[in-house]
């Protein structure tokens, strides 16, 4: 799941190798989070990523993320950085194995104090670089809203903290089962979750919209209207997958396991129930 | 233009008198609103999305069992949880010193969100479970403290791993019963006790209706992450024709069910525990009859002695102190069987449901074989 166009920083000869960014969407969410509750005077707001390194290949996988207090002016920027470790050591209490990556901020603007931020994570996170991932929201007019990631080169002759070339990075979207089904969740809010046979219905209706979909298209061909050959051989492809198992006595034998399971569930519980009310019953 | 970083914020200036706060004045709309002792009762509990997310990734991090604070808001008869954060994993004993750093830790933590201007006010805790079976003692505890001290009680969302594994992702609030609570806070907890309050394991805690919000800014983003988008590639093949940063959700039509068999050993080892406890009971009881028994006997013989010795003209014996001779066990407490007992059945109701679930995935399956077309 990438997000962005595909960079091409990945043909750079740069003196390290270009790592690759995962990232979570918790850390997403938390980013979002705080920017909904910036002050107004607040431009952008910045904060601190953690996740995990590969051990080889130095992938990058930014799990979580959380605020750090900073403020910037036309003559200086500040990073509260007494409070960013504090956060830090909180962080290790619950999650040891998360560890400073880099920085997040909003906005897509990259200036002379972004790479003084970068440069003090660039202490935080070393011998590694530091990972930048810059989300845009999308609530300026004309921007859209997405996610980028960087990575910073100095540059000059003599380099200074302030001087930095920032390099895009590709960045992926991941999100194991579980939190893909709380983004499920997030996608049809406001909401409330739904047992899981009403979840069923609704994806097995969505399955025979898109069979109706296959099918029309597939009529027309049949009429003689010109159609992909690309595209029917990959229909063949994926409805022609196999169930056979099911076909050969798999279906009548299956059947009786599940049934039998249903049944001695219901029998537990009816038992139990009944235990229940005995235990009231008995001390009388 | 600054070539280096401060390493703290700068004083904020003017060093602000402490001026008299000015308080505006509530509008009249909001005046029924204003709810300061918290009579308002709860209806709802609502769940940011943040804090969805947030409650996922630490449960699913973790195999064991994990737990973390809520932090939000109560309006109107809704609890909003806003935000969330992790609490550390006690490592097995609960003895004071790790209760103390996790005190310290939860303070800590609260006072660098209220920094960041996130919501610092505790509304109940969450708690992550597998198979559905959430009771134990202290989870039971933890809530009893919280309904004591919290405004509005506070509240526990459950969130099942093993479902949301499977693509459902399950958050049900819970708080507990008023008859339980006062069955609780007056020990021992005794078969009188319950019997009087009429409690068995359904009526330990109560559901609240959990709603589920994103605030505008995420609800955008999310729905520019599942936007698709045209594939860049001059002939793409049918499969990846469109792109998209999140791809719909059909792990739930998977046909194969992974943790059918630890459901299974779930339920029997639950039943076992159960028989355990109960032995334990039914030993408890056998001594307090018995006990109870020799005392009656002593004292029945002590009687007859004494109606003997008036009979005779003489002067009856003084009557002994039977509770001082006899030591009459206390009565055990049934709180630990109830609580087996209700992860019986939650066992069980996990997989009732993800049997018939699966009945349903069969016949789907069969709809698509040679068999399922010839058979109607």
């Amino acid at each position: 799941m990438t997000l962005g166009p595909p960079s091409s920083a990945v043909y750079l000869n740069l003196s390290y190798r270009i790592p690759s960014v995962t990232i979570h969407p918790t850390a997403l969410f938390s980013i979002l989070d705080h920017h909904l509750r910036r002050t107004d005077a607040q431009q952008r707001v910045i904060g601190t990523l953690l996740g995990t390194r590969g051990e080889g290949d130095g992938a990058v996988t930014v799990r979580s993320a959380f605020a750090v207090l900073h403020s910037e002016t036309s003559e200086q920027v500040a990073v509260d950085m007494d409070y960013h470790r504090a956060m830090f050591e909180l962080s290790q209490r619950v999650n040891p194995k998360e560890i400073i990556v880099g920085w997040y901020s909003t906005g897509s603007n990259l200036n002379t104090y972004s790479a003084l931020i970068q440069n003090f994570y660039s202490q935080e996170t070393a011998p590694y670089p530091a990972i930048h991932i810059a989300l845009n929201t999308g609530t300026q007019v004309g921007e859209d809203a997405g996610v980028k990631a960087y990575v910073s080169s100095p540059v000059g002759v003599f380099p200074k903290p302030e001087n930095a070339v920032f390099v895009p990075i590709p960045v992926t979207l991941r999100a194991n089962d579980a939190e893909r089904s709380g983004l499920h969740l997030l996608e049809n809010a406001p909401t409330s979750p739904v047992g899981e046979l009403a979840q069923l219905e609704s994806t097995l209706n969505d399955v025979l919209e898109m069979l109706d979909r296959v099918l029309e298209y597939a009529q027309e061909a049949a009429a003689g209207n010109p159609a992909d050959a690309a595209l029917g051989r990959y229909l063949m492809d994926a409805l022609g997958g196999g169930v056979e198992e099911l076909g050969k006595g798999g279906f009548a034998s299956s059947l009786q396991d599940t049934l039998m399971m249903s049944y001695l569930a219901n029998l537990v519980r009816a038992q139990a129930e009944v235990s229940a009310r005995l235990a009231l019953m008995t001390a009388l | 233009m600054a070539a280096a970083i401060a390493a703290s914020l700068p004083a904020p200036q003017a060093a602000s008198a402490p001026a008299a706060p000015i308080h505006e004045p509530i509008p009249a709309s909001m005046a029924k609103l204003i709810d300061i002792e918290a009579e308002i009762p709860l209806k709802y509990v609502q769940l940011e999305g943040l804090v969805i997310s947030k409650i996922v990734k630490h449960s699913s991090e973790s195999h064991s069992s994990v737990h973390g604070l809520l932090l939000g808001l109560d309006l109107d008869g809704t609890l909003e949880v806003t935000n969330s954060f992790p609490l550390p994993h006690n490592l097995g004993d609960e003895d004071e010193k790790s209760s103390k750093t996790t005190s310290r830790y939860q303070t800590a933590m609260l006072r660098s969100l209220k920094e960041v201007r996130a919501d610092d006010s505790v509304v109940g805790f969450y708690q992550s479970t597998t198979m559905g079976a959430f009771y134990s003692q202290t989870i039971i505890d933890t809530q009893a403290i919280h309904q004591e001290k919290l405004r509005q009680g506070g509240v526990v969302v459950v969130h099942d791993l093993s479902r949301a594994n499977r693509g459902n992702a399950s958050f049900r609030a819970f708080r507990l019963s008023k008859d339980f609570l006062d069955a609780y806070r007056r020990p021992p907890f005794s078969a009188k006790s319950m019997i009087s309050h009429k409690l068995t394991f359904n009526s330990i805690m109560e559901e609240i209706p959990l709603k589920i919000r994103t605030n505008p800014l995420l609800s955008a983003f999310v729905s520019t992450l599942s936007e698709r988008h045209l594939s860049p590639l001059a002939e793409p093949t049918p499969a990846e024709v469109y792109r998209t940063s999140l791809h719909p959700l059909y792990s739930t039509l998977n046909l194969g069910n992974p943790t059918l068999t630890k459901n299974l050993e779930n339920v029997v080892e639950a039943i076992d525990n159960y028989k355990t406890e109960e032995g334990n009971l039914a030993y408890h009881t056998r001594q307090i009859a018995r006990e109870k028994a020799r005392a009656e006997a002593y004292i029945a013989k002590q009687k007859e002695e004494n109606a003997n010795r008036l009979a005779q003209g003489l002067a009856p014996l003084p009557e002994d102190d039977v509770s001082r001779l006899f030591k009459i066990p206390p009565e055990p407490s049934r709180l630990e069987s109830m609580m087996l007992l209700g992860q019986v059945d939650a066992y069980a109701k996990t997989l009732e449901g993800t049997s018939s679930l699966s009945l349903v995935k069969m016949y789907a399956a069969r709809a698509g074989t040679d068999a399922g077309r010839d058979s109607p």
